[in-house]
């Protein structure tokens, strides 16, 4: 069946299976709450008739920051009823200053447009002040109080007319790609392109309708929003949402949500793999039966092949099984997916030479100490074509390594207010990535980025904000500090290491700089790992007369003599 | 109250020499302790007290104080 809108994706669900599990909203230790798509759908329409009320217009951007609950869902499809468009921003994390925390709001408000915000009372104070400074956010909302139980007549011919009119082309919702901080990019996305993704993206994981979907994955991520969300309401299929804040601190919960509601997807970024497989206890895993699982999908981060390794160890006991490993390569971009493994088969390695993968070239070596294991994240979609370049963007043949190329036919249509920042990334109808990788035999491997783009636990970090911050701490030589992202294997992700130059000479001097600097970070939610302390005029400069990332990198790491830790 | 033993246990886990912990001093305002190093702090404290807590009681706890209340429950009276 073809549908023109998601709305009436959504709609066509709600008539078809009115008493199916949409949403299964997970609370740790307690009883879940179930939307059925009937409920979910009506509570929607309530959402639209409320907005309506209050003044919101056609295509305006409509921000939602708010924590896991239960209106979350019912808000934002309510804001895709009302011809409005949903974008979905990041909560605040406590430890985040409130200055900092409005600073990326102003700073996306000023290329996304968002022109509402939908939040919870206890964030007014927070968010509040943007409204004095903002030129876009026209006021804040508290939907989570609102009484939406009253109809209006008027309002609803209002709204199905809205719907009726709706087209294809339209905009539908609005994600934020990554970026510095107050610059993230923001991807407008068409009904088309979420309808034309899901189908393609879907039959390459031949989702049916026996699947059930779990997740922790924050929705303002593109693959908690897409893959998580927006895959199974599109197929009238059922997912279940944890809270990202609870999973990161009992991680068992996932495992809790397969095995209770007989799940059998979930998608996760590289390092989850390792903190399932390493910290949680045996006691907590009595009863977790996990045979339904037939596909875990590793994304978001670069795919290591350890981490698959110890996952399966962990919990093949609990019937979990080697073929449900998986992997994609994906982005905001184009909508989410870009390769896809196949189902039913653990994802491809290859033992690559690891100086000539260096070089540009890839070569199978039978010495593992000078291989590096690549894990594939599969084939190109239906809908979609890659291609390999060089510095040039000019198409290289397999098995050679550059930037990755793609062209979608869920591709967005350039950042929102961004034409600078568009015109780098897309050319001829292709877009530019940045991430570096090659193919072999007709299977994309991804190995890392062009620019120094730091991935902790799926999260894009961006060194220049680091370093932003390590400078302003007093004892820092201004200027004199490179961040850079050291993979650290125990945890399956990148962390965060900070080399700063100091005139700092006696240990206790340089432990308490290596403290102001890492709650300096915290203050930017940014999570320091490592500092390296070292005498004036240590680092290198690059021929711009900046300090170099890579060659500091390289330099540092030779010895751990600068590295500050109180033992 | 966080006692010294608690303190000292999350000082060393997190290789810091000093911190300020209060009862209303919440995980993520410590130093090092943020969401890829929680379980090791956890641990930590576990072993130190020779208690074993459910993630889901951790889960519970709103601040450090919280956290002291839960050890005080374990151990015996």
């Amino acid at each position: 069946m073809k549908f023109r809108t998601v709305w009436e994706r959504w709609q066509f669900n709600a008539e078809n299976t009115p008493d199916k599990d949409a949403i299964i909203h997970w609370y740790a230790g307690e009883e879940p709450f179930r939307w059925s798509y009937k409920e979910l759908l009506e509570t929607a329409n309530r959402f639209s008739v409320q907005l309506k009320k209050i003044g919101i217009q056609k295509n305006q951007v409509c921000a939602i920051i708010i924590r896991h609950n239960k209106f979350f869902y019912p808000l934002y499809m309510g804001i895709v009823g009302a011809g409005a468009i949903p974008a979905v921003l990041a909560y605040p994390n406590p430890r985040l200053h409130p200055d900092k925390f409005r600073d990326g709001i102003r700073g996306m408000s000023q290329r996304s447009g968002l022109d509402w915000i939908f939040t919870e009372k206890s964030l007014e104070p927070i968010i509040g002040p943007l409204l004095a400074d903002s030129p876009t956010i026209h006021g804040l909302h508290f939907p989570l109080d609102w009484n939406i139980s009253e109809t209006d007549d008027a309002i609803q011919q209002e709204l199905d007319s809205i719907r009726r009119e709706r087209l294809p082309e339209d905009p539908f919702l609005l994600q934020h790609s990554s970026g510095t901080t107050g610059l993230q990019k923001p991807v407008l996305l068409s009904n088309r392109a979420v309808l034309e993704h899901v189908d393609n993206y879907g039959s390459s994981i031949n989702f049916n309708a026996s699947d059930k979907v779990a997740s922790w994955l924050p929705l303002y991520h593109d693959m908690g929003l897409i893959a998580a969300y927006h895959l199974p309401l599109a197929f009238g299929m059922t997912s279940i949402q944890i809270d990202p804040f609870e999973w990161v601190l009992a991680p068992v919960l996932l495992l809790e949500a397969i095995s209770k509601e007989k799940a059998t997807l979930a998608w996760l970024p590289n390092f989850a793999y390792n903190m399932l497989a390493d910290k949680v206890p045996d006691d907590e895993l009595e009863g977790i039966d996990l045979q339904s699982w037939r596909l875990v999908i590793n994304c978001s981060e670069p795919v290591r092949n350890e981490s698959h390794v110890r996952f399966l160890e962990r919990f093949s006991a609990y019937g979990f099984k080697e073929s449900s490993l998986s992997a994609c390569y994906a982005m905001a971009e184009t909508t989410y997916g870009v390769t896809q493994t196949e189902p039913g088969k653990m994802p491809r390695t290859i033992q690559a030479d690891r100086q000539k993968l260096s070089e540009g070239n890839v070569e199978l070596i039978d010495d593992s100490s000078k291989a590096r294991i690549c894990v594939s994240s599969g084939k190109v979609i239906e809908g979609c074509q890659v291609k390999i370049v060089d510095e040039n963007r000019h198409e290289l043949v397999s098995g050679k390594v550059g930037e990755i190329a793609i062209s979608s036919i869920s591709m967005f249509d350039g950042y929102r207010n961004y034409p600078e920042k568009t015109a780098e990334v897309i050319e001829d109808g292709w877009y530019y990535s940045g991430d570096f990788g090659f193919i072999y035999e007709d299977e994309c491997y991804v190995i890392g980025r062009k620019k120094d783009i730091i991935i902790m636990a799926g999260k894009n970090i961006y060194p220049e904000d680091i370093e932003d911050t390590v400078a302003k701490v007093s004892g820092v030589i201004p200027g004199r500090v490179v961040a850079f992202g050291h993979d650290d294997e125990k945890l399956g992700t990148e962390v965060v290491c900070v080399v700063a130059e100091t005139n700092a000479n006696t240990a206790s001097e340089k432990e308490a700089l290596r403290v102001a600097i890492m709650e300096a970070g915290l203050a930017n939610d940014q999570s320091i790992t490592r500092v390296y302390l070292v005498p004036t005029r240590w680092l290198i400069k690059s021929s711009a007369g900046k300090p170099s990332r890579k060659a500091n990198k390289e330099r540092i790491l030779q010895s751990n003599e600068f590295l500050v830790e109180q033992v | 109250m966080i006692s010294d033993k608690m303190k000292a246990a999350i000082l060393k886990e997190l290789k810091l020499k000093e911190f300020d912990i209060q009862d209303t001093t919440l995980a993520n305002q410590v130093p090092g302790w943020d969401s890829l190093n929680h379980i090791n702090v956890i641990l930590a404290i576990e072993k130190e007290f020779a208690v074993k807590f459910k993630s889901i009681e951790v889960l519970k706890c709103k601040n450090l104080g919280d956290l002291q209340k839960l050890v005080d429950s374990k151990l015996p009276q």
